[in-house]
């Protein structure tokens, strides 16, 4: 689990990184891909309980020791809904993108501060 | 009754099924849409009803078949219920104000818009952390994907922006509530106890907040959001301003019980820091809807601050302070951003087409009203409630950052509406007419501001009628608007007489009744000035109504609230008539500024005050009550900024300058007064209770420094009407000075001279009223030798000067003697000594007006001009009446002062018959106008007699020796009267004081615009300007 989480954490940072020091906007929009995958992982690494099976009853795991014997189920459906709205959040970022490109032709985050103070 | 689940339900059902609709026909589909949103707001309609008056318990709905928290539950209470009635009205209203842009745009923008609403609705009922992301998702999403409804380079950056940023925001939300559900087991906000929170926990807890935090906009980082504002549709902007903040700050309302102490405490002065800030950046802002932004950031961290400061108040009061700000902030902001759109000016200083429309010009001054926290609007009773909650807890810090934000807001609102209203604009072009649903969705806007005020009042406050007067006047005037304007002045007259019966029996002392004479007889008298208007005078008579009702109910208010509600009207109602001038923009806004920051002290100083214990008026109840130094002070200075005195008086000449003809008088002898009537409120409370510190020692000697400084700068005036501000200024100087002695003599002294001001003052006034109206002019040098074309006023102008000089037969006269044995029984002498000195300056600038103006050599314009016209004769005369009458027998104003002041202090004069006696001296005013006028008659025979003898020199029977000068008045004695004098003077005649508040303007504007340097405009800086307060935060609250 720590190692795990561990990855997570410096996904996360790394993603931070790229979305604070990249100028193009679509490695803008990579990092913030990292970092949400880095968050998804983080979840997933909170439900996990070492020595754990997955949480699915069937004929490895019986319905009267499921409690003992699986990971927490909680984590793992969240992330799935995390994944799906991540999905979401960049391909409107992505679309932006291309629509700005298409305006302006370029693709560095310094070339539209038109807006400011 | 429908579940509110259905709100949910259908509006993705909806969603599904509106690009099928769309199929067949536009119609359909915006049919759906439509329907679906007011489906919406009929729920809440129904649900408010039943949770607020049938007492229905919170419903509680929960999904999957399972109880919360195996599954996801929803919750709706009073507070849901009301939050989303009033999001999905605006919604709605948004949505009718789209209606052209949906009808033209894709169908994609209808789902979004769907999508958007019910994230609000979910997001405002859910119990559930991780629901609450999903919720706050699909919120974001959609209101990304709508700030490019209309598409454009600018629209496209702000939206990437706000998305990263919003992103950033949402990945801490994220790991907030999975680190919360590991540490807690639930993600239940039923289940969750702050108690389950230690340690790490803290941690996840601090992640949650501050995420939500974070999308609340807080100062500085927040600039991804003012680029929102500025560039995004109007409709879309207002729901992201109002209805999106108003569901994230209701998450934040949700998790603050789970917070620690010391997280609330920070996050309530961040709230105030990003108020203070954003108000204070928004001083340098020239494109409206950025302002509207700054003002929008301002407002919600208010809001959030309220929040978290209001936590141990008493229920009701909580709500009305939140529910306030909140309803005040969505009327106004939605409404503004609204008339954005329909105006389509970018720069403020182009709003000036808004004169084109009128009842959309009285909407955004409602608006601004509004949102400055103006009454009767519901941002005024929060704000004054708030104030009382700071001032309870002792949270100063909070309560001047509040104070001294708002009044920076209500600088840069009022700048633009003064603005608007007034700035000189050679061409008005024309404006597009609105679309009907725009027009629409503002107009519904107005009313609901107007029914929640009237709600407030009627329901919270349980306020008599008398107190809504002001207003209902106004309402009444408009409505017969039409009417010609003698018509209307008569029907004023009329009301003004039927107000005075009615409030007569309700003046219990004669201290009231003495300064109801002041208010409602001077003002009846000097409304008949105003009955020369000839032109339709729109809203002048409302509004000069507005300002006499609430100059009486002053008297009979009898709460700290009354009273200062009243104070407010006061002040609307009299920027309004003096905005009315022509030249009055500036004037107008330094008046506003001014007023609003000494009824910012008046509110505190309420706020600091014990409570009163009795039901009398609050000028008699106010003996009981001990005020505190700091309270004392506060109102003092308030009351003493509206009676002009020295430092803070720069907004009195040019008001009164500026200001029409007829409304001056109205100010300098009437305005000025409810000032004086403030201090000696003050006063009589200070008797009985005064502190340690002398405060009225310092105040007495403002008041006569006010007299000096005042009488100095009247004689340097070529400006007829600003000399007489000057003029008012001095004077109202004395009756300060004179109310400061605190004794009986004083107080005799002060409310005579006060009393007597009002009548000299005025009959000036209207003097120069009448003189414009022939002249037009006020440059005094460019008049002269009217003695012989206008005689009737300048028999006014005679008889008022000596009223004023102090010399013998006149009132003045009795006043000059009061004040220096006043002084010298004090022991005062150095006090006398200046009032002495400031008596003879006075001198000066009343030789100039009466020389200048009437004597002298008649100008060629002015060879046909006529006396003034009847209306201004009359007022004049029933003044002189009033003088005349004082003058010859003292004792029927001496004797109800002398009863008046016994009421407090035990009497220091005896009146035997027809003379005044004191400890130094006696005077019989009657017997001095009868010396008087024997010695004024024995020359005056003399003169009659050789009268034969004198040789007539016509006016221009002289010549020049070589050239004639370009402006021969500049040659002339008036012009520049006293210059010598000036120079003698020398550089104590700089404007200094003027100077000084130029200074604080511009030192506001500097840090206003140095501090906005930190929105760069680019959106990694914004990123990291979020992580790095998150970081601060983190730091400050200490979390471990």
């Amino acid at each position: 689990m720590i190692s795990t989480l561990i990855l997570g954490i410096a996904l996360l940072i790394i993603g931070f990184y790229a979305m604070l020091t990249r100028k193009n906007l679509i490695k803008i929009v990579i990092g913030f891909s990292i970092a949400d995958t880095g968050t998804h992982i983080i979840i997933v690494s909170l439900g996990y309980l070492r020595g754990k099976t997955a949480p699915i009853i069937d004929g490895a795991v019986s319905m009267v020791n499921a409690v003992s014997e699986v990971v927490d189920p909680v984590p793992s459906a969240l992330v799935l809904t995390a994944i799906v709205i991540g999905l979401a959040v960049t391909a409107v970022m992505l679309s932006f993108i291309v629509e700005m490109y298409k305006k302006n032709k370029s693709l560095s985050i310094d070339d539209y501060q038109e807006l400011k103070w | 009754m429908v579940s509110p689940i259905y709100i949910l339900v259908l509006s993705l059902a909806a969603g599904f099924m509106l690009s099928i609709f769309d199929k067949g026909g536009r119609r359909l589909s915006l049919t759906a849409f439509y329907g679906v949103l007011t489906f919406n707001l009929a729920v809440m309609v129904d649900w408010l009803y039943r949770l607020a008056f049938l007492h229905a318990p919170t419903l509680v709905i929960n999904t999957a078949g399972f109880k919360a928290p195996i599954s996801i539950n929803l919750e709706l209470g009073i507070t849901e219920a009301f939050v989303l009635l009033l999001t999905n009205l605006t919604g709605l209203l948004a949505a009718v104000y789209l209606f052209k842009k949906f009808k033209e745009s894709r169908v994609s923008s209808l789902i979004l818009y769907l999508l958007l609403i019910m994230g609000v609705n979910g997001l405002v009922m859910t119990q559930d952390l991780f629901n609450m992301f999903v919720f706050l998702e699909i919120l974001s999403i959609s209101t990304f994907a709508l700030t490019v409804l209309t598409k454009n380079s600018k629209t496209l950056s702000a939206g990437f922006k706000y998305m990263i940023a919003g992103g950033v925001a949402s990945t801490f939300f994220l790991l907030g509530v999975v680190f919360v559900y590991y540490f807690t087991g639930s993600l239940n906000l039923g289940f969750l106890r702050a108690g389950q929170f230690t340690d790490a926990g803290m941690i996840a807890l601090f992640m949650l907040a501050v995420s939500v935090f974070i999308e609340l906009k807080p100062f500085p980082a927040n600039g991804w959001a003012l680029d929102v504002y500025q560039s995004v549709d109007s409709g879309i902007v207002s729901v992201i301003a109002v209805v999106n903040s108003a569901a994230i700050g209701f998450v934040f309302y949700k998790i603050m019980p789970l917070l620690p102490g010391n997280f609330l405490t920070v996050f309530g002065i961040a709230g105030v820091i990003t108020f203070f800030f954003s108000n204070m950046m928004g001083l340098k802002q020239d494109n409206a809807k950025r302002l509207l932004g700054y003002s929008s950031i301002g407002q919600m961290g208010l809001l959030l601050a309220s929040l978290v400061f209001t936590a141990n108040s008493p229920a009701n009061i909580r709500y009305l302070i939140i529910g306030g700000l909140f309803i005040n902030h969505l009327i106004s902001k939605a409404g503004l951003f609204w008339l954005a759109g329909i105006v389509k000016e970018e720069k403020i200083k182009d709003w000036t087409i808004l004169r084109n429309n009128k009842p959309l010009l009285v909407l955004f001054g409602l608006f601004i009203f509004a949102l400055s926290g103006l009454p009767p609007f519901a941002g005024f009773w929060a704000k004054w409630e708030f104030v009382k909650v700071l001032v309870d807890a002792k949270m100063f810090f909070v309560l001047v950052s509040v104070l001294v934000g708002s009044l920076f807001e209500l600088i840069f609102l009022f700048r633009w509406f003064t603005n608007t209203v007034k700035e000189a604009n050679s061409e008005l072009e024309p404006m597009d007419p609105p679309g009907k649903g725009k027009a629409f969705s503002a107009i519904s806007f107005g009313l609901l501001a107007v029914i929640t005020s009237f709600g407030i009042m009627r329901f919270f406050y349980e306020f008599n009628w008398i107190q809504v007067l002001p207003i209902l006047a106004v309402l009444v005037i408009t409505l017969i608007d039409s009417l010609p304007s003698k018509v209307k002045g008569f029907l004023s007259l009329a009301a003004l007489a039927g107000y005075g019966y009615y409030i007569y029996p309700l003046l219990e002392s004669n201290l009231q009744l003495f300064f109801g004479v002041i208010f409602i007889v001077g003002s009846a008298v000097n409304l008949i000035s105003t009955l020369n208007r000839k032109e339709q005078s729109k809203g002048f008579y409302g509004f000069l109504l507005m300002m006499i009702f609430s100059f009486g109910n002053l008297l009979i208010a009898s709460t700290y609230l009354e009273f200062f509600l009243s104070w407010e009207f006061m002040t609307i109602s009299s920027f309004l008539l003096i905005l009315r001038g022509q030249k009055a923009q500036r004037a107008s806004l330094m008046y506003m500024i001014f007023s609003t920051a000494g009824a910012y002290l008046i509110m505190a100083g309420f706020s600091f005050a014990p409570a009163l214990t009795s039901s009398s008026a609050l000028i008699l109840a106010i003996e009981n009550v001990n005020l505190p130094l700091i309270s004392i002070i506060a109102l003092a200075i308030g009351f003493m900024i509206k009676s002009g005195s020295l430092g803070v008086h720069i907004w009195l000449p040019e008001a009164h300058a500026e200001a029409e003809s007829d409304v001056s008088s109205f100010i300098s002898a009437i305005l000025l007064k409810a000032g004086v009537f403030g201090l000696l409120m003050v006063a009589i409370s200070y008797i009985s209770h005064s502190p340690n510190f002398d405060v009225f020692y310092w105040i007495g000697w403002i008041g006569v420094l006010t007299a000096l400084v005042g009488a100095f700068m009247a004689s340097f005036q070529e400006d007829a009407k600003r000399l007489l501000a000057y003029s008012s200024m001095s004077q109202v100087g004395y009756v300060v000075a004179a109310l400061a002695l605190i004794t009986h003599l004083g107080w005799v002294t002060s409310l005579y001279l006060a009393f007597n001001h009002m009548m000299f003052k005025s009959a000036l006034f209207i003097a120069i009223a009448g003189i414009y109206y022939r002249t037009h002019t006020r440059t005094m040098y460019k008049m002269g030798g009217l003695i012989s074309r206008m005689p009737w006023t300048f028999m006014t102008v005679l008889m008022s000067i000596i009223a004023v000089s102090g010399v013998p037969p006149l009132s003045g006269f009795g006043g000059k003697w009061l004040t220096y044995t006043a002084f010298i029984t004090k022991g005062w002498y150095l006090q006398a000594g200046v009032l002495f000195f400031a008596s003879g300056i006075s001198f000066l600038y009343l030789y100039r007006l009466i020389h200048t103006i009437f004597l002298g050599q008649l100008k060629y314009e002015h060879q046909n001009i006529k006396e003034a016209p009847a209306w201004f004769i009359i007022p004049q005369y029933i003044f002189l009446g009033g003088i005349m009458a004082i003058s010859m027998f003292p004792n029927l104003i001496i004797e109800p002062l002398n009863s008046i002041a016994m009421r407090y202090f035990s009497s220091s004069i005896q009146i035997n018959g027809l003379t005044v006696i004191s400890d130094l001296g006696y005077w019989n005013g009657n017997l001095v106008m009868y010396v008087t006028m024997a010695v004024f008659a024995v020359p005056f025979i003399l003169l009659m007699l050789v009268k034969g003898r004198t040789q007539r020199v016509k006016q221009f029977n002289i010549v020049y020796a070589a050239e004639r000068p370009e402006s021969p008045q500049t040659t002339h004695v008036a012009h520049n009267m006293y210059a010598h004098y000036r120079k003698a003077l020398g550089r104590l005649t700089l404007p200094r004081i003027q100077t000084f508040w130029n200074g604080v303007a511009e030192w506001a504007h500097t840090f206003g615009g140095f501090f906005r340097r930190v929105y760069t405009g680019n959106g990694q800086t914004y990123v990291l300007h979020i992580i790095m307060y998150i970081v601060v935060i983190y730091i400050v609250m200490g979390v471990r």
